[in-house]
């Protein structure tokens, strides 16, 4: 069995990306899927939002580097899924490439062994596109682009895709890409525009359910609890299922 | 070209150029009988390698024709349209082309990445793009943007052109 080893990306800040990683996983999680998450972001928000806040615990990091293996660092978080965390020394690798020593194909070779057990790997990326971004696109055959509905989203999607695309060249690979509508915001007229621009481009790459915005998405993170078990069974948590059946089943808008 | 209609709420559409990118990947046309009309904006200059006939190449004078186009100093998204046009026509009809960047003092992504398609072009048709002698300013964009290994100017900077 080989798993699907996606990176959930975009280097804009505040779309959405470990909100749809934690709950999107869980969701899957819950419906018998293995997941494993990999917090790829020096910040460690992800591990957070599972409950997870050491510091000092090691991770991809250890990984990357060479000293642990994927096996060893995952930390079963929830029935079914498994996290890997950070690290500390994660942020030492996003400033190996100020030395001049580009190295991207470390996550893609620490991946190469230990993963065949799951059947899906999330790797929630920073919001930046430095080495890691570099690394993650590298290892995924997968992208999962979260997108918010306004404007300087649509710009900033512009310059991921003209990255994607780059990599694309260079790699000579080509992705499965994914977008998922995040915080939308059903009222609003841009928020239509938004995704009607975006269907010109991605015809049929949007995945068929928008995530809401809701304070409870907003609020769940602060309890290190996902939003089936912060609010089950309240509309983000039917979102986020709607979207895991979305994602497994293909449907778009 | 990268607006949308009046009604939508999306003014200057950012994601315009993958549709751009797309169009210019067209497959290149027969050559025509007269070369790209001249513009005021534009240089061209349209050349036959003399050097391959004198060496008794047997290739015909179609095939071995080249052309020049100087970058204006300000290329922008109000010029990307027209220089698109004017590229695709010389992508057509010659076999290689100069593109004199000495001039740039401004230029945006999207010129940027009318370049990097019409060099990935090039190559799938077996053509021949250089930016020739480009401008620090042109340098700098494309090193922000990773694009100067792609587009090959790169080693500009080194003094190698």
């Amino acid at each position: 069995m080989t798993s699907r080893i996606i990176a959930v990306l975009n280097q804009k800040g505040g779309v959405g990306k470990t909100t749809t990683t934690v709950n999107l996983a869980h969701a899957l999680a819950r419906m018998g899927k293995k997941i494993t998450v990999i917090d790829f972001d020096p910040q460690s928000h992800l591990a957070v939002a599972l409950g997870v806040v050491s510091k000092q615990r090691t991770g991809i990091d250890e990984i990357i580097l060479g000293h642990a293996t994927f096996a060893q660092q995952q930390i079963p978080v929830r029935e079914n899924l498994n996290l890997i965390v950070a690290g500390p020394r994660l942020q030492e690798i996003e400033q190996l490439s100020q030395g001049g020593s580009h190295r991207g194909d470390l996550l893609r070779n620490a991946l190469m062994s230990g993963t065949d057990q799951r059947d899906l790997v999330f790797i929630d990326c920073p919001p930046s596109s430095g080495i890691l971004v570099a690394n993650a696109l590298f290892a995924a055959e997968e992208l999962l682009v979260p997108m918010t509905s306004d404007y300087l989203a649509l710009q900033g999607l512009s310059h991921l895709m003209g990255t994607i695309k780059k990599f694309e060249t260079v790699l000579n690979k080509k992705y499965r890409l994914q977008l998922v509508m995040s915080r939308y915001i059903p009222t609003r007229r841009l928020s239509k525009d938004v995704v009607s621009t975006l269907k010109k481009y991605f015809p049929t790459q949007i995945l068929a359910t928008p995530i809401r915005e809701t304070a409870s998405l907003a609020e769940c993170p602060s309890f290190g609890k996902t939003v089936f078990e912060y609010r089950p069974g309240w509309r983000s948590a039917k979102d986020f299922e709607a979207l895991a059946g979305d994602f497994l089943e293909g449907r778009v808008m | 070209m990268a607006e949308q209609d009046e009604s939508s709420m999306i003014g200057y559409d950012p994601l315009a150029w993958m549709h751009e990118a797309e169009d210019v990947e067209l497959p290149c046309r027969s050559a025509p009988d007269t070369p790209p009309p001249l513009t005021d904006d534009l240089t061209v200059i349209v050349a036959s390698n003399p050097h391959l006939n004198e060496a008794g190449d047997s290739q015909s004078v179609d095939a071995i024709t080249q052309c020049q186009i100087i970058l204006e100093p300000v290329q922008t998204i109000q010029t990307v349209a027209q220089l698109h046009q004017q590229l695709q026509r010389m992508l057509d009809d010659y076999n290689k082309i100069d593109i004199d960047a000495s001039a740039v003092i401004q230029i945006d992504t999207a010129s940027m990445q009318l370049l990097l398609v019409l060099k990935l072009t090039a190559v799938k048709l077996q053509k021949e793009v250089s930016i020739d002698f480009p401008s620090e300013k042109f340098m700098e964009a494309a090193n922000l943007l990773g694009l100067s290994e792609m587009l090959s100017v790169d080693q500009a900077a080194s003094g190698f052109f």
